[in-house]
């Protein structure tokens, strides 16, 4: 067994060990160090001895114990009688059937998933204990996906866990009324890490974990079974048919390809048919939120032979129910653009006006980027070179700011960025 | 989002923490440099605690620096402050948080006697496609 393989089985075990431990004994933190006393064990003995048969059962069975033991000791220091109590949790700890048992696993998950987005914490916080301990990543490939140092992730993680005790969080499902709330917040965390690794990904710079890529692992691990499972389904829909771009997206420079420009050829197939099958099965059952009206807009642009032949139509219809259902700038800002290829450019200048307003979006590049494609469709260059040097002004994106940059230097007459 | 926290500062002699040396800092009576204090270490116990604290320098002397200019023949290094600018620059926080009103917020609590603080957002290498 490599080191790879290894890191593969424990990927796909730590959540269920984790959760298993978690539930079992009720103390987070100090299963998380089994766990990780349980995986050194295994690097040792699976190369000699063979990976187990149930390589999960195993680390569940060996953290377990290695649990017990501190358990033990500790207690034994203060008072001996107790430890042949814990000697039955031990024990119990080897039954098969809840070692091995899938829906215990796939409990143990999500269990895990809405501790670690637990509303007690800040959302930096619940993104990066989710990595750590449902995603399996070390602390390091965490702070490197986020260009924070170590020590910074580190805290983070464990104020995080700290939080949890204060609170209490305990290891047992939330009470069925809160449940909603919490996976909205289960739905939001898995999102932000798919929107850090998607657009911190361009071009050259690579990083040895795709924050994407365990982004969808991770909501694939929740079942069909939870309520709002539609929105479940319509967040990864939305992702895949996300990142179904990505390919396309960057040149070789790691320069920004915007959507209007990208080579269609090079969007990935596969995940589009896949993200737009979980669509059609959700949509027809009519319990329609966000999510799912974000990955129908994706699916029509994905359809879409070109920026020009896109169902614009379709897509102002479905960012006006965006609209009514979750209302935000930037559904105000891409519903502008579709506005502005069905009805020309002036009806999507005139949306524009509130936000150029409002001071919430006064360093916002993105309104200023959007009226100066607007303003070049309609003809007005000279406007357009303004707004499209303010919106470059604005930016934090480097890649964005070189195309801002480039557009306001001249070059009026070419597609432009716009919703998606 | 990553932004940085400039302190600037023209403490005379030179010194950290800056406010206590600046003409406008020995203005202040101690009672309320003990108060700054309290609260200053108040902030940094938060931001330390919240995971939004990334790292801070406290700078030398601008005495001490060397500039490098440069040429098509090479690079020119000269000792000493950069004359250009009236105010020093004393020390650096980088911060990492959720909003610019966060951001504003924190930045707030820097303002110290006898210095300006600049908060400028970091730029990164990243972007999306819309």
């Amino acid at each position: 067994m490599t080191e790879a393989d290894l890191e593969d089985v424990w990927r796909r075990s730590a959540p269920h060990v984790l959760g298993a431990l978690g539930r079992r004994y009720g103390d987070f933190d100090a299963a998380e160090d089994a766990v990780q006393e349980a995986l050194l064990a295994a690097s040792v003995q699976w190369p000699k001895e063979g990976t187990p048969d149930n390589p999960t059962a195993w680390l569940i069975t060996v953290a377990s114990r290695r649990l017990i033991d501190r358990h033990r000791s500790e207690r034994a220091r203060a008072d001996r009688e107790q430890a042949a109590a814990l000697r039955v949790a031990a024990d119990e700890a080897y039954s098969p059937a809840a070692d091995a048992g899938d829906e215990h696993a796939h409990d143990d998950t999500v269990l895990l998933l809405l501790l670690c987005c637990h509303p007690a914490l800040t959302r930096a916080s619940r993104v990066a204990l989710t990595l750590r301990a449902v995603g399996g990543l070390t602390t390091a490939q965490i702070a490197r996906a986020f260009l924070v140092p170590e020590t910074t992730m580190a805290q983070r993680i464990s104020r995080a866990k700290t939080r949890l005790r204060e609170v209490d969080a305990g290891s047992s499902l939330p009470a069925a009324e809160q449940l909603p709330d919490r996976l909205a917040s289960l739905q939001d965390a898995l999102y932000l890490i798919f929107n850090e690794g998607y657009t911190s990904s361009t071009g050259a710079t690579l990083y040895d974990v795709s924050l994407t890529q365990e982004a969808i692992r991770l909501t694939r691990q929740l079942p069909d079974c939870l309520p709002g499972s539609d929105e479940v389904a319509g967040l990864l829909a939305l992702m895949l048919l996300t990142d179904a771009r990505r390919g396309a997206r960057a040149n070789a420079d790691g320069s920004l390809v915007p959507l209007a420009d990208q080579d269609r050829a090079r969007w990935d197939r596969a995940a589009i048919a896949e993200g737009s099958q979980l669509l059609e099965t959700v949509l027809t059952r009519g319990h329609l939120g966000p999510y799912q009206l974000q990955a129908a807009i994706a699916a029509v642009h994905s359809e879409a032979e070109s920026w020009e032949e896109t169902d614009w139509m379709q897509i102002v219809v479905l960012y006006r129910m965006l609209d009514d259902t979750a209302p935000s700038p930037a559904v105000t800002l891409n519903l502008a653009v579709a506005v502005a290829m069905v009805h020309g450019p002036d009806a999507g200048l005139r949306m524009l006006d509130p936000l150029l307003d409002a001071t919430s979006m006064r360093r916002n590049h993105r309104v200023h980027a959007v009226r100066a494609h607007l303003l070049e469709m309609s003809g007005r260059h000279d406007e357009a070179t303004r707004a499209y040097a303010t919106a470059a002004q604005l930016t934090t994106s480097m890649p964005e700011q070189r195309y801002l940059n480039s557009k306001a230097g001249g070059g009026a007459g070419e597609p432009v960025a716009g919703a998606t | 989002m990553k932004y940085v926290i400039l302190i600037y500062s023209n403490p005379e002699p030179w010194g950290h923490p800056t406010a206590i040396y600046t003409k406008e800092g020995r203005d202040v009576p101690q009672e309320q440099h003990d108060e700054m204090d309290r609260e200053f270490e108040a902030l940094m116990n938060e931001l330390t605690a919240s995971g939004e604290f990334v790292t801070a320098e406290a700078l030398a002397d601008p005495a001490s620096a060397t500039l490098y200019g440069w040429s098509a023949e090479g690079h020119l290094a000269t000792d000493g402050p950069y004359a250009e600018s009236k105010e020093h620059l004393a020390g650096f926080f980088l911060i990492d948080c959720d909003s610019r009103e966060r951001a504003e917020e924190i930045a707030a609590k820097f303002a110290q006697p006898g210095g300006v603080i600049e908060l400028r957002p970091a730029m990164w290498p990243g972007g999306d496609d819309q």
